[in-house]
């Protein structure tokens, strides 16, 4: 029975052609979101990839030089792009590609693109993730609007329901027509998409996230789907139905997004850049337990003089410049550890909020979800950014060892070759694997299975009520 | 115009007792109310940050300038290491230069948390500070702001089609029309006394939460500036607002079911807000992508390292920071004097690469303000932006007035550096300062009459062809 309520279901969208337009315009953009999707993907990773390598031989090329003057001179960490990157721009936009890796200092990720763009880029970049999560639920909406209220308004409603079918069967029924429908119209692109990832050059280690993310999408449209049809179950007129369910659709995919983000400013504001630097540099002056650096670097040489039993540096058997270096970083790290620590925490906070506001719009839940398959999210943009610190962190403290052991006391005009620059393994990010992804994912995932049972359980309700009316 | 003053008071008398109908002017006030408090909340924050950002920088000022002029009194020793132009303008003194916000500007928060509000120009080149940005948690800026621009471009279109896509086929499917008719009122003087009676409420209203909008703010009231962009403000609001008023008259016209005529109007809607902002985004980014800042940042290490390997002594730059281990005999004037070489090095080779940028960002901006004319939204969006200050156009001026003060600093230090004289107390008071210069209102006139001419061109062709329609729409 529930076959036969679809394949009438189906015939019938496919023949009214209400969605006819919506479709197309959901279908041109997503092939278009696609196509540009490729083509940014395919000019931005070689951008990259050749960037970092110009920079690692820029550093490996030196020539002589002191190792702290490497330190100094430092490296660049580019952002790397996966092919998933342009499918959800997520964050991207709004976040540096690049981070300078140099002694002394922890530096933020510049050359955010958005700083480039006009202010049209508001509106929402074209990506196949806008177009989904803004798009496909009002197509679904305008598939789904009059399925029962359509039906109520002409008298069919009533005629089927004598007709023994029971109101369960009736509302599987036609969201299996629906649904069928629906792939009709965008399963072909979703599948395409997947095929063209699969051929992208690397993108077969990211066909598991492109299938989850297909579901995470069909998902979606499920929601949306039962909601239109639980609504329009209930109300009495189709046109009530559409008012309804796109002003739910405005409020929870527009609004909502936007609260939040405003909410989190309010309530967790973030400290001023010029403050940040200011209480970052008051710290490293004068140490964060007020312990400044210099007496910390005196006790050391204390210290030090009396394990060799030595009256003063030139005696050690180890450049203590080297030393002292090396103190200096651990002591700037530790400043930097608790500055962006607080920072860092702050963002979560604001995250936290983001999601609990997702509870009330799936197009939150999907997009935090989207975002973290397509590694864009603020999560893994932070990884990056911690993986290229401790990479700086590593450098620098294998110069100054270099200074400590390799070279005498007081030896200024010590140089070290290319041997050193060549012996530093390249800066290469590890994206966290996709099972700490799902992990990860867990709220946002609850939140949208939560929404599709609750709109399910609204469906079967909502019909059962259909029944108990007609008497 | 037969009949138009009986349906207007008649609509009136209906509109006054529909609940759904003020439930929806509820729901929009106290939009509006949230976005305008939020707006003020963000704007007064930065006021405030920016008003306190130079006080630090001048305190020092007046500490060196006393040290000195405490050396001078009394010259004992060598002079103190901040009476160097060197040692002042490449390491410890600073200036901020801010753009305030305008008196509107919490109505629109437009491109402020993704461009600078301020910038800390120091003495080396412009482009070292040009790219610094402020603390923003990526997730917000990616989210948007809830201002009362967002209200009116995004959310006020669905107030109104919700309001009047049923227009005439509702009046049609219940048989009023063929009534209504037969009493000898004419159709165009129906559809618009019933458009003109929701209209004047909505105007209404929006004149209200405008006013109630900027008051909110606390601005300046009895400046005439305001009052100006708050009237700018308003033909903005009004004609965007007529725009979709004349585009659910003219679905009406089209005499379809008033549930085609609310699916009709809700794919425009996606059409205008969403679906052309964001082709016109890729038009523009497409015809002329932005240079790469992934290769900018590799030329610019290319040309630090040759200009450092041009001056061999500055190789040895860093002994500067480590005097230590050159036994603190470091040549302080020979050092200040290479890092002007070096950065004048970076400069040469970067700036050709910076103006590539400044040309490219330009074309899209042109490409972008001529596109616009497709959708009314972005119209208003641009338009919005303009009368608050918060769009491309008074960022660009400001950022012009940045580099034209930074010039002014830079050669106050750098000439003094090459002549390799001392600053006297009394030279600190000749240290540049910034006093931002607000942008005439010919320029905001320039930039909002446009696109409001754009949104005024768009009701026109859809009253014009609306009014054809109805002169022929069948009355059963």
């Amino acid at each position: 029975m529930i076959l036969t309520v679809a394949r009438k279901e189906f015939r019938e969208i496919i023949r009214d052609g209400r969605i006819k337009w919506s479709a197309l315009i959901l279908a041109v953009m997503l092939v278009a979101a696609l196509a540009t999707a490729a083509q940014r993907y395919a000019d931005i990773s070689a951008e990259r990839a050749s960037a970092q390598e110009v920079v690692n031989m820029q550093f490996a090329a030196q020539g002589e030089k002191n190792p702290h003057a490497a330190a100094h001179y430092g490296l660049y960490a580019f952002k790397p792009v996966t092919p998933l990157s342009f499918f959800d721009t997520g964050v991207g936009s709004y976040t540096g590609v690049s981070v300078w890796l140099e002694a002394h200092k922890q530096n933020d990720a510049e050359g955010e693109p958005a700083r480039d763009a006009t202010a049209i880029a508001r509106f929402g970049e074209l990506t196949a993730a806008f177009t989904l999560q803004m798009l496909l639920p009002l197509l679904v909406i305008l598939l789904a609007f009059p399925s029962f209220a359509g039906e109520r308004e002409a008298g069919t409603l009533r005629q089927v329901l004598s007709m023994q079918v029971a109101p369960v069967q009736l509302l599987f029924g036609k969201a299996l027509g629906a649904a069928a429908a629906l792939s009709v119209f965008i399963g072909p692109i979703l599948l395409l998409g997947l095929i063209g990832l699969m051929l992208t050059p690397g993108g077969l280690a990211y066909l598991g996230h492109g299938v989850v993310l297909v579901a995470v999408y069909m998902i979606y449209a499920l929601i949306f789907l039962f909601l239109t049809l639980a609504v329009s179950a209930n109300v009495r007129t189709a046109q009530a139905a559409l008012v309804v369910m796109v002003g739910f659709w405005a409020v929870s995919s527009f609004v909502l997004p936007r609260a939040a983000s405003d909410v989190s400013r309010l309530l967790y504001p973030t400290p001023s850049a010029v403050s940040f630097q200011a209480n970052i540099d008051e710290a490293l002056q004068s140490g964060l337990d007020g312990v400044s650096p210099d007496t910390v670097v005196q006790q050391r040489q204390k210290q030090t003089l009396a394990l060799y039993k030595a009256e003063t540096v030139e005696e050690l058997p180890i450049n203590f410049q080297g030393m002292i270096f090396d103190l200096q970083e651990k002591l700037g790290n530790e400043v930097f550890d608790k500055f962006y620590g607080d920072l860092y925490a702050i963002f979560d906070q604001q995250t936290g909020l983001h999601q609990a506001f997702s509870i009330g719009s799936p197009r939150m839940a999907t997009q935090l979800a989207s975002m973290e398959l397509s590694g864009t999210s603020l999560n893994q943009h932070l990884e990056f950014t911690g993986q290229a610190e401790s990479y700086r962190r590593e450098l620098i403290e294998g110069m100054n060892r270099d200074i400590t052991f390799n070279s005498a006391a007081g030896q200024a005009d010590y140089r070290a070759d290319s041997a050193l620059w060549a012996s530093i393994d390249p800066f290469a990010y590890q994206p966290a694997p996709l099972g700490a992804l799902l992990t990860r994912l867990g709220p946002s995932f609850m939140v949208m299975f939560l929404w599709l049972a609750l709109s399910i359980v609204a469906g079967v309700l909502a019909v059962r009520k259909v029944k108990v009316t007609l008497g | 115009m037969k009949g138009f003053k009986s349906v207007f008071v008649q609509e009136w008398v209906i509109l006054k007792h529909n609940s759904t109908w003020w439930a929806i002017l509820g729901l929009l006030l106290v939009l509006t109310v949230l976005a305008a408090l939020n707006g003020s909340a963000r704007t007064n924050q930065m006021a405030d940050m920016g008003a306190g950002l130079n006080q630090g920088e001048l305190q020092t000022q007046t500490a060196l300038q006393s040290a000195v002029a405490r050396w001078e009194a009394n010259p004992e020793g060598d002079p103190p290491s901040v009476a160097s132009p060197g040692a002042l303008g490449l390491s410890v003194l600073s200036h901020y230069t801010v753009l305030p916000p305008t008196q509107l500007a919490a109505l629109s928060i437009g491109q402020t948390d993704v461009q600078p509000t301020y910038y800390k120009v120091t003495a080396h080149p412009a482009l070292t500070f040009l790219n610094e940005a402020e603390i923003q948690n990526p997730l917000n800026v990616l989210a948007g702001s809830f201002d009362v621009a967002f209200v009116i471009v995004f959310l006020l279109p669905i107030f109104i089609v919700a309001l009047t896509f049923d227009l005439m086929s509702k009046e049609k499917e219940r048989g009023v029309l063929s009534l209504v008719l037969a009493h000898g009122v004419s159709k165009t003087a129906f559809i618009i006394a019933k458009g003109a009676a929701r209209a004047l409420l909505i105007f209404m209203l929006l004149l209200l939460v405008g006013v109630a909008a900027v008051l909110l703010t606390e601005p300046d009231i009895s400046s005439g500036a305001m009052w100006a962009r708050f009237g700018l403000w308003f033909l903005i609001v009004s004609l965007y607002a007529f725009f979709w008023f004349a585009l659910a008259l003219f679905v009406n016209s089209l005499n379809k079911p008033s549930v085609t005529n609310g699916v009709i109007l809700a794919n425009l809607w996606l059409v205008f807000v969403v679906v052309i902002p964001a082709l016109v985004n890729v038009a523009a980014t497409t015809l002329f992508p932005a240079p790469s800042r992934v290769e900018l940042t590799t030329e610019m290490r290319e040309a630090t390292e040759i200009a450092d390997q041009e001056s061999a002594e500055s190789r040895e730059a860093f002994f500067f920071d480590h005097p230590k281990m050159v036994g603190g005999d470091a040549n302080a004037d020979q050092f200040f004097l290479q890092v002007l070489a070096t950065d004048s090095a970076i400069e040469r080779a970067v700036v050709p690469l910076m103006e590539e940028f400044d040309a490219q960002a330009q074309r899209r901006q042109d490409v972008v303000d001529l596109l616009q004319y497709v959708s009314p939204a972005i119209m208003a969006q641009n338009a919005l932006n303009a009368v608050s200050g918060t769009g491309t156009e008074r960022f660009t001026d400001f950022v012009g007035q940045v580099l034209a003060f930074h010039e002014n600093w830079r050669g106050f230090f750098t000439s003094r550096i090459i002549k390799g004289s001392r600053m006297s107390a009394a030279e600190f008071d000749e240290i540049p300062t910034y006093a931002y210069q607000a942008v005439t209102m010919g320029s905001i006139l320039r930039s909002t009459l446009n696109p409001a001419a754009g949104l005024a061109f768009f009701v026109l062709i859809l009253g014009v062809w609306s009014a054809r329609r109805y002169a022929r729409y069948p009355a059963v």
